[in-house]
């Protein structure tokens, strides 16, 4: 998003974002979808797939947020089962109401991303292997109180949100819609969001500028965290029932979504539009396949080969600037 | 100027003040609580089945250590380890091929799913964490397709009796001999041998190595060649210990030992240095307290807490004995 303030609005523009190549592949493949199987633009099929959408959505964000800082959540799937785990216990054993778990659980997301933080940026420790090793930790804690055994009995309020839907439109979209422009204000307008995608650019740079790579890098992974926990809450919401392995298929995503939408791995540029529609196209590319009766084993294939292809189109499109990775 | 990069530090740590010392009274520490707690932990049996799946661990490991060492990471290691599982069980089972020829024509599978990985790399520039994110999807996902997820369960008997097998008063299971050898073989490959020498050049400083002479790109090729072959041998170690090629063998369920045992053995993910004895004992010491908190009775469910604790305090202390003669020496100078 941020390149497109100095290119004005040409018709070189469009196809130089990072989310023009996605836009025509969603184009293309839903009408080549609605062509194939007449089912794919049914009410409810569309229903289906923006709901599936909705947890892709934040755990992309949770990623891209660490990648914006030039560091990595390998626990972002790990943090979101304890969470899922924890919201849907307090509830079921303590009897937690609702309006007090849901904090709680984001509460619960940001401490744990404050850990990873305070790790990552004050020990010296690659935040790789910090998030590795906690993840670790969170996973242990998730299985380690549940014996694997999911809690069903979730308040019928939390389960009527994860099923309504006004037509085609899934009540769970509402949490992307709210928070993808909160995270564009923080990202693009805020100096807390500046501060964080310079120290991602170049963290020595920003250091002699006076900002603190390191409270950038806790605050990073705090807001990781806070965007994990929400999307456990989706999870919980979307299943009816807080189930351990919530998060366990998570971190792969998390990674693809983002570097296929055009976010920087080594930090410091983030494309928020890119990584929603390459949630929107994995998501195709899953009920597209369910739709054609294809074996489901391709769907891994292709999310390879989609990453393969999104690479590729960025460095021919940097190319002409002679800009590497 | 290669000479500086390669040359061993003039004051060598004494052995009893290094991380593998601590590593090593961590474990023997841990192994007297485990036998102490339930007696049972020192028997054969359970000796053997641990060195079983240590021997395991141990080779990935390695297989994660070769690409520390040039400063890369690899992604991928499950999925050509689950890729060469399959591979080797179809050589067997379906093409009816001899063992050794299906074996090698496994693992010859495996070093050419990671040479495709070091090309991509080394040609294109790409951070090896993207190329083996993808390639390990690619290659998972091929695998999947090809098999349809069926096992293969009726492979030659000799390949589960190789598994079943003991040695040396019944408690060692030749698997274990296996990796220990690998470990021998890489030590002096990256000690005495140039390439092995030019590889932890790579990974310390790429440009200083690439100005002194040095093919970086074809030692980080080799790196991940060398990566995929291990990958595949663990692979064929998991089909030897379960007598049958299972489709869920390997995948992302590799992706913490791989990394765990190298880096609580002191490897440095910034490449340029690994340790293999370290990278032992890590396997180790994520063997023994997974097996300790089994006999226990814990059970398997705290394990990951555990793992993860121990691999956080691990990083942590040689982070911090490391850094002190640091400062030091950087106040004399």
């Amino acid at each position: 998003m941020a390149p497109p303030l100095e290119g004005g609005l040409t018709l070189r523009w469009v196809p130089n974002t990072d989310w023009a190549g996605l836009l025509a592949a969603i184009v293309i493949g839903s009408a080549a979808l609605a062509f194939l199987s007449p089912n794919f633009l049914s009410e409810f099929n569309v229903y289906v797939l923006l709901r599936s959408v909705c947890v892709g959505i934040l755990v992309a964000f949770a990623q891209m947020l660490t990648l914006a800082v030039g560091q990595m959540n390998l626990a972002v799937g790990a943090l979101g089962g304890m969470v899922a785990i924890l919201f849907g216990g307090m509830m079921e054993a303590f009897g937690v109401p609702l309006w007090l778990a849901v904090p709680l659980a984001v509460a619960i997301g940001v401490a744990g991303g404050l850990v990873n933080g305070l790790l990552a940026a004050h020990t010296g420790i690659n935040g790789f292997i910090v998030t590795l090793a906690t993840g670790s930790a969170f996973t242990g804690v998730n299985l380690g109180l549940t014996k694997s055994a999911p809690f069903y009995k979730m308040p019928h309020a939390l389960q009527d949100f994860g099923n309504g839907r006004f037509g085609a439109f899934p009540f769970l979209l509402i949490a992307p819609i709210v928070v993808s422009p909160l995270l564009a204000l923080f990202l693009f307008r805020l100096p807390a969001g500046r501060r964080l995608l310079a120290v991602g650019g170049n963290s020595e740079a920003a250091a002699l500028s006076g900002v603190s790579p390191a409270n950038a890098i806790v605050l990073a992974h705090c807001l990781s965290g806070l965007l994990a926990a929400i999307g456990a809450v989706l999870a919980v919401a979307q299943l009816g029932s807080a189930q351990p392995l919530i998060g366990s298929d998570w971190l792969l995503l998390s990674f693809a979504a983002p570097i296929i939408g055009g976010t920087a791995l080594a930090g410091g540029y983030v494309s928020i539009f890119g990584a929603i529609l390459a949630v929107l196209v994995i998501a195709l590319i899953q009920n597209g396949l369910v739709l054609v009766n294809a074996d489901p084993y391709w769907v891994q294939f292709l999310l390879g080969a989609l990453i393969v292809a999104a690479i590729a189109l960025n460095r021919w499109r940097a190319r002409p600037i002679g800009l590497g990775w | 100027m290669t000479e500086q990069v390669l040359q061993q530090p003039r004051y060598r740590r004494p052995f009893v003040m290094g991380q593998q010392a601590g590593l090593l009274v961590i474990l023997i520490a841990l192994g007297a609580l485990f036998t102490a707690k339930s007696p049972g932990f020192l028997s054969s049996f359970n000796l053997f089945t641990l060195g079983r799946s240590l021997a395991i661990d141990i080779v990935i490991g390695f297989s994660q250590m070769v690409v520390l060492a040039t400063g890369g990471m690899n992604l991928s290691v499950g999925s050509i380890g689950v890729c060469v599982v399959m591979a080797g069980g179809y050589f067997m089972q379906v093409a009816g091929l001899p063992i050794p020829v299906a074996c090698a024509l496994a693992l010859a599978l495996g070093g050419a799913l990671g040479w495709l990985n070091g090309v991509t790399i080394a040609k294109s520039g790409i951070n090896s964490f993207v190329v083996t994110l993808a390639s390990a999807n690619l290659f998972s996902g091929a695998m999947l397709i090809a098999t349809k997820a069926a096992p293969l369960n009726a492979l030659p008997r000799s390949v589960g009796a190789f598994g079943q097998m003991r040695v040396g008063g019944g408690w060692v299971s030749p698997m274990l001999l296996v990796a220990i050898l690998i470990g021998v073989a890489l030590a002096i490959f990256y000690r005495y041998s140039v390439i092995g020498r030019q590889s932890l050049a790579t990974g310390a400083n790429l440009r200083a190595t690439e100005m002194s002479g040095v093919p970086v790109g074809r030692r980080i090729i080799a790196a991940h060649a060398l990566s995929g072959v291990l990958a595949g041998v663990a692979g064929l170690l998991t089909v030897a210990r379960v007598g049958a090629a299972m489709p869920a063998a390997g995948g992302q369920d590799w992706l913490l030992p791989s990394f765990l045992g190298p880096v609580v053995g002191g490897a440095s993910l910034a490449g340029g240095f690994v340790s293999v004895g370290g990278t032992i004992l890590g396997a180790a010491l994520v063997t023994t307290i997974r097996s300790g908190l089994l006999v226990m009775g814990i059970g398997n469910f705290w394990l990951d807490l555990f793992l993860g604790l121990f691999l956080l305090a691990a990083v942590l202390a040689q982070h911090y004995r490391g850094s002190v003669p640091w400062r030091r020496r950087s106040r004399e100078g």
